[in-house]
């Protein structure tokens, strides 16, 4: 059965029994093009597609489905949380260990269907910046966004339902790719270094698309929005966005999972991914933890341990 | 008609580039934006549209209003006006439209901006026919086209032998005077030039009257729709169009008891949670559903009819469907909402 | 002629009494720190130390009680674990690692205190001033208007 199949048979089941009111998936839109789907009614599961665009990382809606009193940063609507289920690749499955060591929601409110993923697609620009994905079987490994080409993990790290079998060691030829781009900015000089990020900064808009999509970013206030401008100004200027970028870096290490939707929702091609993934390393390297592979806190939640 | 070579245009833009700050498209690190260039060479010719729109050049994303100072008691204002001449060259005619839809707003109406004003009156708008529409092109939806000259002020396409130079208005001739671009008589007539331009008829969208948006103020679909937008502020910031902005007054340096302050203003969107939120805490747009709602009939029903526009405030440039990352479409919208209307 | 201007969070308990202890003891140390008392090294975050940097500090300490002697018990766990990570961080965005620095000073030691004051300023005065704050509003100004030349940006005041 196709995964596609698997879903929609998994979703009509969960629906029509009640177990979830809502199983947040993916589907095609009008003209082409994979995007998140809600879907409530059992009658509606043949939305649900699974495919090689299916980039978005679907748990960042979980709070506001699973825990709508608590701190939420994008409300959809008052409603008293009932049980979800929600479609997720390994890197997405990781998200959920990092909510649940924070205390977001209970285990038992969610329904996991995770996929055995074996990468999606680079976006396709074209002049006019059009985000289309395309969708064709995986010949070569170059067509694959870079974050799955770094994939250590195609299993789930979590899930109640299984769609894919646990890959064998020789049928997963993705490799771990290498962080060339890490490494040429650490062999530059300082001066070389803040020029080379000014000069990538100054693209941003302050569009706050990096920020919203990330689950992991669930302030409902952001540290860099405030009104009384007590970190930031509001100016969208050089200092002022690397600031904010450093910052919300910082506020994701040992937390950030490497999704790198960051990256792909940004419409200035900024390459944010670099600051969490180099944060990461340090991070590991640091305290030996790496984020969503348990529902553990970060480190810095923690005191130093042999105290 | 004119004709330009291409050889003649490039001379003309860098001689233009050195009389002025001429912005035009420009690769910056793989993406096309419109950004200050200093020789013909950096300028791209060939693309669809830009990623920004034309309205940073007149509506910058961050813009200074006035600096203060404060001496002891004594408080002293500085207006910073924009100065220098501008021209913007490549702009498409869902942007030059654009252009219009924000003077009914900064220009038009009183109190009128003196900053995009002063910015508008010291710029000359260079436009370049489309040569083709992209898949989430929709002008010809919204009463425009892409080879329309109507809201530029000169106005090239181009053509084998190079381009047609038209001069639309009179700030366009007189730049041309002031700086001619070397060009001669075309024997063909007009009707050619438009014969050369042949648009893949997408087909065309509806687009709803403002009592039909009305009617659906309360439907449930906004919030179906909304469910996936993740409110963040990228297709205000794409639009050429969206013109809401945040004030604030900042701190600059402070030195020997002189205090100093600026008033700027910065880009905002009524998407992002804490736009609309008042003093007291109350926010009338909480959530999603509201504010996506908030957004698309300001573009077909509060901005036309508080300004009078006649026309839509969308100019179909497609923007926000390209850049949307959770791909909410303007057009699948507009569909819906004719659809539900029948 | 160009002299750094430091900025030390200096905890209430240790740190701080331990500058005063150095003070007490006529121990001399360069001019050039500004002191900020703060209850616990641990309140300093890193959003505070890039406000200082974007501020214009040319250097930035952090002195906190040696672990196991907090006032708070595990506070300055918390700046144990941070700061290195956050040094990581300014290091990898173009900061010259030498600026920002974190040491532990009990109350007692006067001389750990100026020696540590010392050492700091002058590796950041062989550093020159600090670039980490840039004029001008972006880098392909889109029009004339997006520089600040005209106010003069003096550093943390007169």
């Amino acid at each position: 059965m196709s995964y596609t199949l698997e879903i929609q048979t998994k979703a009509r089941e969960l629906l029509t029994s009640k177990q979830v009111e809502c199983v947040i998936g993916y589907e095609v839109g009008l003209r082409g093009r994979t995007r998140p789907a809600f879907v409530y009614d059992a009658q509606d599961v043949e939305r649900l597609v699974w495919n090689q665009a299916c980039t978005h990382n679907l748990t960042t809606y979980l709070n506001d489905k699973l825990n709508p009193q608590g701190p939420v940063k994008n409300k959809t609507k008052e409603h008293t949380p009932g049980r979800v289920a929600v479609v997720v690749k390994p890197c997405d499955s990781r998200a959920i260990n990092v909510l649940l060591a924070e205390n977001h929601f209970p285990r038992e409110l969610l329904h996991v269907i995770g996929v055995v993923c074996d990468g999606i697609l680079e976006k396709v620009g074209q002049s006019g910046n059009l985000r289309s994905v395309r969708q064709l079987p995986i010949s070569d490994l170059s067509q694959v966004q870079s974050r799955c080409q770094r994939c250590e993990g195609h299993m789930p790290v979590t899930y109640d339902t299984l769609i894919g079998e646990c890959p064998s060691h020789q049928e997963l030829s993705l490799g771990k790719a290498n962080q060339a781009d890490l490494i040429h900015i650490q062999a530059m000089t300082p001066a070389e270094r803040a020029e080379y990020w000014f000069s990538q900064f100054d693209r941003c808009i302050r569009c706050y698309a990096c920020r919203q999509v990330c689950p992991m970013c669930n302030c409902p206030t952001c540290l860099y929005e405030r009104d009384d401008s007590l970190w930031v100004g509001i100016r969208i200027g050089l200092n002022e966005k690397r600031t904010f970028h450093l910052g919300r870096a910082f506020h994701l290490a040992g937390r950030c999972i490497g999704c790198d939707e960051c990256e792909r929702v940004c419409p200035m091609n900024i390459p944010v991914s670099l600051l969490n993934r180099m944060l990461a390393k340090e991070v590991e390297a640091l305290f030996g933890h790496r984020a969503g592979l348990a529902p553990i806190p970060p480190p810095f939640v923690t005191v130093l341990s042999g105290s | 008609m004119k004709l330009t070579t291409r050889e003649g245009l490039a001379s003309w833009l860098d001689s233009l580039a050195h009389e002025v700050n001429l912005i035009a498209p420009r690769d910056i690190e793989g993406v096309l934006l419109y950004r200050p260039v200093k020789s013909s060479m950096e300028i791209v010719l060939e693309f669809i549209n830009p990623v920004l729109s034309v309205k940073e050049a007149f509506f910058p994303a961050t813009e200074r209003l006035l600096t203060i100072e404060k001496t002891g008691q004594q408080i002293t204002l500085n207006e910073t006006l924009p100065e220098g001449k501008q021209v913007v060259f490549g702009v498409r005619p869902c942007d030059a439209r654009g252009l219009k839809v924000l003077d009914a707003n900064f220009t038009n109406t009183e109190p009128f901006d003196p900053y995009y004003t002063q910015r508008r009156s010291n710029t000359t708008v260079v436009g370049l026919a489309c040569h083709q529409m992209s898949p989430t092109c929709f002008c010809t939806s919204v009463g425009i086209a892409p080879n329309d000259p109507g809201d530029m002020d000169v106005m090239l396409y181009r053509v084998e032998d190079g381009y047609i130079v038209q001069t639309v208005t009179k700030k366009g001739q007189a730049l041309l005077s002031a700086l001619p671009l070397e060009t001669k008589e075309l024997s063909q007539n007009g009707s050619d030039l438009h014969n050369s331009y042949i648009y893949d008829q997408a087909e065309r969208v509806p687009v709803p009257e403002m009592s039909t948006w009305l009617a659906h103020f309360r439907d449930i679909y906004w919030e179906q729709v909304a469910e996936r937008c993740l409110s963040c502020r990228i297709c205000a910031y794409v639009c050429p169009t969206c013109r809401c902005f945040s004030v604030r007054d900042e701190v600059l340096s402070s030195e020997n008891g002189r205090n100093q302050y600026e008033r700027i203003r910065c880009w905002d969107s009524c998407a992002g949670e804490a736009y609309r939120r008042i003093a007291g805490g109350h926010n009338p747009r909480p959530e999603k559903g509201q504010r996506l709602r908030n957004r698309f009939l300001c573009k077909f029903v509060y901005y036309p009819r508080q300004y009078a526009l006649g026309y839509a405030a969308c100019t179909g440039c497609g923007r926000c469907i390209d850049a949307c990352p959770v791909n909410i479409d303007i057009t699948e919208v507009m569909q819906h909402i004719e659809e539900v209307s029948q | 002629m160009y002299e750094p201007r430091i900025i030390g969070y200096l905890c209430t308990w240790c740190s701080y009494t331990g500058a005063d202890t150095a003070g007490i003891a006529r121990l001399k140390y360069p001019a050039n720190l500004r002191a900020i008392r703060v209850p616990c090294s641990g309140r300093v975050s890193p959003e505070l130390i890039m406000r200082t940097f974007d501020q214009g500090a040319d250097g930035v300490l952090v002195l906190g009680c040696h672990i196991g002697e907090c006032h708070y018990d595990t506070g300055n766990h918390r700046t144990a674990k941070r700061l290195p990570v956050l040094h990581a961080l300014m290091t990898f965005a173009g900061l010259e690692p030498e600026r920002l620095r974190l040491d532990w000073v009990s109350a007692s030691e006067g001389e750990r205190f100026a020696r540590i004051v010392n050492e700091f300023t002058e590796a950041v005065r062989m550093l020159g001033p600090c670039q980490w704050w840039q004029n001008g509003n972006s880098r392909q100004q889109l029009n004339h208007q997006d520089s600040l030349e005209s106010i003069p940006f003096s550093k943390l005041g007169g």
